[in-house]
């Protein structure tokens, strides 16, 4: 965890997370995640964001396992800035030296209108999904997150595929608390966006994305990132 | 047109959709509203642009009028989360507002509960007073009691100010009209600040320049 903010703030919630780690049991929770996972490892690939709940689950799997393979969709740059971007790429190779990285670039997202049209979006990440050809995807989802996530299961099967979701029991103070007990690299945008909204309620989502309007995030990342809202 | 300072007092928090509010910007509204009166509110949307004389002195193509200085500068930006419902009426029986068409948005907003807002610019003092004295609110999300205005003061001053500062710019300049700049970041910089045909390689507001 980046601790570059250099703030009182980050380091009041820093000793909160890490004595949650001891009380919350976080570490039974880990050693039962990795458990779970290892069966799917073999045949299956790691999809990572760059968000906090999959680099927390990538930390986990990498300790287990040196070889995994490891997919990225890169979002392209209207949709997520470079800088984020990079930081992403920068974090996954240093969790997962020896992982086999698989990134895939969106094809409209280099086109501002990525933003305000997702119809495609969908198309052509399930597509890709389909064309890498892994039984089994082991996604950072957790129950907590919604009540739709909490009533999906564990381990969900979509006909061409098997979701895997290792880390389904976490709350989001586990992941923190992981994160900032081993020092995971996530971006360091999470620390202004948690200061304002909270860590709980803080996701690493593509900004300026009119998909997420009925959640008010573009406007709350015009006020964030505004660096990034005419050239990203 | 003389060198002003516009303090605008608050009777609640300002919610942002942009870490600045433009002046001219502000002034171009109200202007166009005064002079469209009732049809302003039937205009088509977002019309390619709206030629509007407003009563502020240009430098090149920008307007000499700074963007907003929040007091007291130590407040921090904070959030506001509420749902919105949809503006449908609801139909008899059994609704789902919890997804489909009578959804409830749950949304965010950023806001700074500050008590003035100052801005600097080169106008027409009357012109001004009386444009401003029409504006009831400023901000995002006015509708929800966001930036009420409880007062607007308009003094004259020796300085201009409306663009530079202290060697820092007090607005948006395009770097092409800049001997040294300190930062930029493409953004618009005269009104209407949603069209694209206004973004240009700015000097970000407060940092470094040499005109």
């Amino acid at each position: 965890m980046r601790t570059d903010v250099g703030d009182e703030w980050l380091e009041k919630w820093r000793e909160y997370f890490l004595t949650w780690y001891d009380e919350g049991g976080v570490e039974e929770k880990v050693n039962e995640a990795v458990e779970f996972a290892l069966p799917y490892l073999d045949e299956g690939m790691v999809s990572v964001s760059g968000g906090k709940d999959s680099m927390a689950m990538l930390h986990m799997l990498a300790s287990v396992k040196h070889d995994l393979t490891v997919f990225h969709w890169d979002h392209g740059r209207w949709l997520m800035p470079r800088e984020v971007e990079d930081e992403v790429l920068r974090n996954i190779t240093a969790v997962a030296p020896n992982c086999r990285l698989i990134v895939r670039r969106y094809s409209l997202g280099e086109d501002e209108v990525s933003r305000v049209v997702w119809a495609p979006w969908y198309r052509e990440f399930f597509t890709t999904l389909r064309t890498l050809g892994f039984r089994y995807h082991l996604l950072g989802v957790r129950a907590d997150e919604s009540h739709r996530r909490g009533v999906r299961g564990r381990v969900v099967n979509r006909g061409r595929w098997v979701e895997v979701h290792p880390i389904y029991n976490f709350t989001w103070r586990d992941v923190w608390a992981y994160v900032f007990r081993h020092n995971v690299p996530v971006p360091s945008i999470y620390m202004r966006y948690a200061k304002l909204l909270g860590w709980d309620r803080v996701r690493l989502v593509t900004f300026f994305d009119r998909e997420f309007e009925k959640y008010g995030t573009p406007q709350i990342d015009s006020v964030l990132s505004w660096r990034w809202r005419n050239n990203p | 047109m003389e060198p002003l300072e516009v303090v605008i007092h608050l009777k609640t928090p300002v919610a942002l959709g942009f870490p600045w509010i433009f002046l001219d910007s502000l002034l171009a509204h109200l202007k166009i509203m005064d002079e469209l009166g009732e049809r302003y509110y039937t205009l088509p949307t977002k019309i390619a642009s709206v030629e509007v004389d407003i009563p502020v002195k240009r430098w090149r193509d920008v307007y000499v009028a700074s963007v907003s200085i929040f007091e007291p500068v130590s407040v921090g930006l904070q959030v506001f989360q509420f749902f919105k419902r949809g503006d449908f009426p609801f139909p008899g029986g059994k609704v789902n507002r919890g997804s489909g068409f009578f959804k409830d948005f749950y949304l965010k907003v950023a806001y700074l509960p500050v008590q003035r807002v100052r801005f600097y610019c080169t106008c027409e003092k009357n012109e001004v007073e009386r444009l401003l004295s029409k504006l009831p609110a400023v901000g995002k999300d006015r509708n929800i009691g966001f930036g009420f205005i409880k007062r607007v003061e308009v003094n004259e001053m020796e300085n201009e100010w409306g663009l530079v500062k202290d060697g820092l710019a007090m607005r948006p300049i395009p770097v092409a009209y800049l001997r040294g700049y300190e930062d930029a970041v493409y953004m618009p910089y005269k009104p209407p600040y949603w069209s694209k045909k206004n973004i240009a390689l700015c000097a970000v507001p407060f940092t470094r320049v040499k005109l």
